[in-house]
């Protein structure tokens, strides 16, 4: 089979194409592609150019974040750009979107223009060359927060802009802390020890026979495992250290939150959802959850914030002020059309850039466009100007730990560090012994990834 | 083919028998393969069980009985599969507030972790399907005992039989060819458990006891993106579906007419 640009499809490739294809239909729903702006004619200055850009969870008309702040972004660009046309596709959150994206990018070579994307995707694309580097001046990068840089760089190069940083932290119940006597950690600082035994103290059963918990979290971070110290990979990305003595340190401290009982029993496969409900209905008093909880809690008339909750730094252990955290990227498709890959990075700019903030903050109304920190300094202000608890947030992203990109992290994580981790915390195991056992493991899937 | 190949979404090229190898290998397979083997066993046997003798007990009704029985119990088959699995969820909560615990205390019995648990999150998830009554099975043993020939019982009763002896002797054996197809049906289902551990148990946990071929299939496939080891599993899977169901046929294969 040839295609008329003369490239060559063999059967198997073809039938293997269709198959995937085939599979992420199956599997997902229809995405309705979606235009976020009309287009007027564009300036005679410039030259006119439609991008086509992929948002998760965008959905034409809907009130959920990711569609107001997606549209709101190509109304403020195109204030500013108005040769420029705009086109968004959505998606829902998980593995059928994310099979859409690989179909379109990897094997078709099509699709968007400028997508959003998260760590592992990175690395994926840009191994397979389908990302354009950012244009980024001396300027620009070191304006950029340097581990959310380093997550985007693929052999040396930085191959997508960051757009921001989802700390992690701790959500304070006052009302409990107050029931109960205990002080909440002064300016959100409190050492391991502090926070251990305020979580004792917070677990209790009341006349009424309800049983409150000290701290829950969503089954769904390493928080603990950082705060000695400990770290997954060498600062080369290159040999696993996860079993290091400061990250059995780090386990050993989570290990002695279940020992003391003082998470809910369930706490193994607590699911974000019914862990954010839990703390909501008054039986959690201290929750480890990111960012975008801080709206939940504010669209909740009964939680009033600084009266009846409060956000907290994970608790210090061995070294200095650790958090975890996520980022979130902007990248830009490769393509042949210098015309239109010259337009995305000046929308990709836009996205991540210090002006968008401000002219969604002056629209009727206005629009968050920030849903977590910004990942460059000077966009970073106008998050913490959102709410006094973003403010908090706002400063977080200093030691803020984000985790490098490893293209078989899921896999490591997934199928062998969080069943070790379930043991230890079980008391099957000890810290060191799962931790050690994964090692191997988890640096041959290393290995893998950096050939 | 692709169980053949080192398949990601992109490239791949011909490995032979290395995925087949790789599985060997891998303890989360091995571990994926003996519950779901212990997953089928017990459900299937149970289920067979439970669809005879809801069957057996409502043939005796009257026909509007009869059919207002069988609906009832098919009912539960019109709803998703997500939503049956959450309430057991619920059900096998860890917490005092989960119903089973609930159920513990009035009898003033210590709560079980359940899904919270290793050591019980398996078990949790196989009687979670034990006690869900299986309709299907129910409406065809009830169908199939309809049309079984009267004279046989009259001529038993000729001779003294009780009610429990007829049921051994001659009900059951003439359920041979529906017994048959839906333990191949059933046993075929039972190795394709996902959706009850997806939900569950968060995909498999804690501490990967309850994780299944099925599960591991898709998260080998659509999250780690190695698709020819999944498919690598899927072929497993179907050499044990095959396998089983011709040792199935040839155990149960009878020549009984009515």
């Amino acid at each position: 089979m040839e295609r008329e640009d003369g490239v060559k499809i063999d059967r198997r490739r073809f039938l293997q194409a269709l198959a995937a294809i085939g599979v992420a239909t199956a599997c997902g729903p229809a995405a309705a592609p979606g235009s976020a702006s009309a287009s007027p004619a564009p300036s005679a200055a410039a030259k006119a150019v439609s991008l086509e850009w992929w948002r998760r969870n965008y959905t034409p008309g809907s009130q959920n974040a990711e569609t107001v702040t997606s549209d709101g972004a190509v109304k403020g660009f195109r204030a500013r750009n108005p040769s420029y046309t705009i086109s968004i596709q959505g998606g829902p959150f998980g593995p059928e979107t994310d099979q859409k994206f690989d179909i379109a990018i990897l094997q078709q070579k099509a699709g968007p223009d400028v997508f959003h994307t998260t760590g592992g995707d990175v690395l994926k694309y840009a191994a397979a060359g389908q990302l354009s580097e950012p244009p980024l001046t001396a300027a620009e990068r070191s304006d950029f927060n340097p581990s959310a840089l380093t997550a985007t760089t693929y052999k040396g190069k930085v191959v997508a802009y960051p757009l921001w940083i989802v700390p992690w932290f701790e959500y304070i119940n006052l009302d409990l802390f107050k029931e109960r006597g205990v002080t909440p950690p002064k300016d959100g600082n409190w050492t391991y020890e502090e926070f251990l035994d305020a979580a004792k103290k917070l677990t209790f059963k009341r006349a009424d026979g309800k049983q409150i918990y000290g701290f829950a979290h969503a089954n769904d971070e390493f928080a603990f495992m950082l705060i000695d110290g400990g770290r997954l990979y060498d600062k080369d990305v290159r040999k696993w250290t996860f079993n290091s003595a400061e990250a059995v340190s780090g386990l050993e401290r989570w290990v002695a939150l279940a020992k003391e009982k003082v998470m809910p029993p369930d706490f193994l496969t607590l699911n974000p959802n019914d862990s954010q409900a839990r703390f909501i209905s008054g039986e959690i008093a201290i929750l480890q959850r990111p960012s975008a909880m801080i709206n939940v809690l504010n669209a909740d008339a009964k939680w009033k914030y600084g009266t009846n909750w409060d956000i907290a730094n994970f608790p210090k252990g061995k070294t200095e002020q650790t958090a975890w955290g996520g980022v979130g990227f902007i990248a830009v498709r490769e393509q042949t059309d210098a015309d239109k890959k010259a337009a995305a990075h000046v929308f990709a700019k836009y996205l991540t850039g210090p002006d968008i903030g401000p002219d969604l903050k002056a629209m009727t109304p206005p629009i968050e466009y920030w849903l977590a920190p910004a990942a460059r300094t000077s966009a970073a202000g106008i998050y913490g100007e959102y709410h006094a608890a973003k403010a908090k947030v706002a400063k977080m992203g200093s030691f803020t730990y984000v985790l490098p990109n490893v293209s078989t992290w899921s896999e490591i994580d997934q199928k062998y560090l969080r069943p070790a981790r379930d043991a230890a915390l079980e008391g099957k195991k000890t810290a060191k012994q799962a931790l050690d056992e994964v090692a191997p493991t988890a640096q041959r899937l290393l290995d893998e990834a950096n050939k | 083919m692709l169980s053949l190949q080192s398949a990601r979404i992109v490239g791949g090229e011909f490995i032979g028998l290395q995925n087949f190898v790789t599985l060997a290998e891998d303890p989360v397979f091995r571990q994926a393969l003996g519950n779901t083997v212990l997953y089928s066993l017990v459900v299937v046997a149970a289920q067979l069980t439970l669809a005879l003798v809801v069957a057996s007990l409502i043939q005796p009704l009257g026909p509007r009985s009869r059919t207002f029985y069988r609906a009832l119990f098919y009912l539960p088959l019109v709803n998703s599969a997500i939503l049956i699995a959450m309430v057991w969820r619920w059900i096998f909560n860890a917490n005092p507030y989960g119903l089973a615990n609930t159920v513990l205390g009035a009898f003033r019995l210590e709560p079980l972790l359940w899904i919270g648990s290793s050591d019980q999150a398996l078990a949790a998830v196989i009687l979670s399907a034990v006690l869900t009554i299986p309709g299907g099975g129910v409406v065809l043993y009830s169908a199939a005992m309809s049309s079984l020939p009267r004279e046989l019982y009259e001529a038993a009763e000729v001779e003294g039989a009780g009610a429990l002896t007829k049921w051994w002797y001659i009900t059951v054996p003439l359920l041979k060819p529906t017994t048959l197809y839906l333990l191949v049906i059933y046993t075929i289902l039972a190795f394709q458990v996902f959706e009850r551990v997806y939900v569950m148990t968060n995909g498999g946990g804690p501490n990967n006891a309850t994780i299944t071929i099925v599960q591991l299939i898709y998260s080998t496939a659509f999250q780690f993106g190695r698709y020819g080891l999944a498919s690598a599993m899927a072929v497993v899977l179907f050499i044990m579906a095959v396998a089983v169901a011709v040792v199935q046929f040839r155990s149960l294969r009878s020549d009984v007419e009515y």
